[in-house]
């Protein structure tokens, strides 16, 4: 015993695999297939197939595998278009809630799509999908995320999502952040915790601006 | 010649890098990159950055952008470096795989990025030293890096002073010679390792090293973004066999790239495991 070369032939029908690209219906079968492995397999191949958004999509909503699912997130990331992040918000209505949280770690990795669907979210009638919203930019690196806050402080009218921006705001919230605090305090001078959140938010905006 | 690259044209050169090698250059390397990147346009024949990006895209070979990517990597590494994940591997990783390892296979260790080639003849010795189980078990080491400049000095196997100075006397002696002032590995751990080339970011290349039992893939994600890196994680994942090991350099955390790994805190090092059965 002792350190040895590879034996090739042992991996003679994976290389084989490796050098015969499949077509995209090839992919669709595979991305139903009964092993995880080969639905993996088949979601990192189709990134570069058009089309395979929506089939990524559709596997997404029906995979039951946790790890099948976050190659399939990763494949939308990296395709990154328009129908990806419409896909993706789509799972912020979900009743699952680990593809509801999935979909917004994957929605966090796509500053600029979600950039362009933004306001559309944050004005959708489910109070819950402007809050899942609000969660997507807590970590969204986009420079327009302190204003897309103020907005929801100063016109949204479900106070769990404003007291979610509320929150967020007191970490990221900057001066250009003060108005609209002093102003969701007068709108809600009935409620506690948005009096509690405005005065936190802008007690540390004031001392870090000292 | 143009002697400049626009802000745009290093943008798009940005972008197309990324996606062929999943490396990407934030503004502070501009520096760094412009000058290989003009070096090149002049070695080529090119008149502009323009001419010479249209041979880059459009070559069948793929010639040229595996020379401009030998030139952007980088290669700084040394013998034993982070040498407690090698104590790890062979007190702790190989004697859990061990237990359930088919005795009548090999157990296979990948080192990507493979660089000069320290880190997998490090890994032999050590094995060869301190690891008593090499005497019942044959172990594979292959070593892969996406640049084939640097795969062939791996080769090759010579080394200056500074690059092998933490490696014990005793070992120095047996597996060395000095030529001039530099030293040569002996033909024995030379042959001990296959060196071969890969793109962790094309997924057919990563596929052909199923089952791999460790890995060592240290100081090089870093280099990526995070949707790169995680995709190169799940890459890693898909042929590693179940419960597989992999590690990662002592400033990168799994935890922050992939959530598909367990974490496995050793005496001697943390390492991230592949589960044993998928949920």
């Amino acid at each position: 015993m002792a350190l040895v070369k590879r034996t090739h032939d042992d991996n003679l029908p994976s290389e084989q695999q490796a050098g015969t690209p499949k077509t995209l219906e090839e992919l669709q079968q595979q991305l139903q297939g009964s092993h995880p492995l080969e639905r993996r397999q088949a979601a990192q191949d189709i990134v570069d197939h058009e089309g395979a958004t929506a089939l990524l999509l559709a596997q997404l909503e029906r995979e039951t595998s946790a790890v099948v699912r976050q190659v399939i997130l990763t494949s939308l990331t990296r395709i990154g278009d328009r129908d990806a992040v419409f896909g993706l918000a789509e799972c912020l209505r979900s009743e699952d809630a680990r593809l509801r949280n999935d979909a917004i770690e994957a929605m966090k990795e796509m500053p600029d799509q979600m950039a362009e669907i933004v306001e559309e979210l944050l004005a959708d009638d489910d109070p819950d999908v402007r809050i899942f919203t609000v969660n997507i930019l807590e970590s969204l690196r986009h420079p327009h995320v302190e204003q897309w806050l103020i907005d929801v402080l100063d016109h949204d009218d479900h106070l769990n999502v404003v007291c979610t921006a509320l929150d967020l705001m007191g970490e990221v919230g900057t001066e250009a952040a003060i108005p609209a605090l002093q102003r969701v305090g007068s709108r809600y001078e009935d409620e506690a915790y948005v009096q509690f959140a405005a005065d936190m938010a802008l007690k540390r905006i004031q001392s870090s601006a000292e | 010649m143009s002697k400049l690259i626009s802000d745009q044209e290093f943008a798009t050169f940005r972008e197309f890098f990324y996606r062929k090698t999943g490396i990407k250059f934030e503004d502070t390397k501009r520096y760094f990159v412009d000058k290989r990147l003009l070096e090149r346009v002049r070695e080529t024949g090119n008149d502009t950055f323009r001419e010479y990006f249209t041979t880059l895209r459009f070559q069948a070979s793929g010639e040229e952008l595996q020379h401009l990517t030998n030139l952007l990597t980088v290669n700084e590494t040394y013998f034993m470096r982070e040498d407690y994940q090698f104590d790890c591997l062979v007190k702790s990783i190989l004697p859990e795989i061990c237990k359930t390892h088919d005795r009548s296979k090999p157990i296979r260790i990948w080192c990507i990025p493979s660089s000069s080639g320290e880190e997998p003849y490090s890994i032999a010795m050590w094995l060869l030293e301190r690891w008593p189980g090499i005497n019942q078990w044959d172990v594979e080491l292959i070593a892969s890096d996406i640049d084939t400049g640097i795969l062939n000095t791996a080769r090759q196997g010579l080394y200056s002073e500074r690059s092998i100075r933490l490696i014990p006397p005793s070992w120095k002696t047996r597996y060395f010679s000095r030529v001039g002032l530099q030293y040569q590995l002996c033909d024995d751990l030379r042959s001990a390792v296959e060196f071969t080339h890969v793109n962790l970011s094309n997924v057919a290349d990563v596929r052909r090293y199923r089952p791999i039992d460790v890995i060592f893939c240290r100081n090089l994600l870093i280099y990526f973004d995070d949707v790169s890196r995680k995709a190169a994680a799940e890459a890693m994942f898909d042929v590693m066999a179940p419960g597989a090991f992999i590690c990662l350099g002592h400033s990168e955390s799994m935890g922050r790239i992939s959530p598909l790994f367990k974490v496995r805190k050793f005496p001697g090092a943390i390492v991230y495991q592949k589960p044993l059965e998928e949920s």
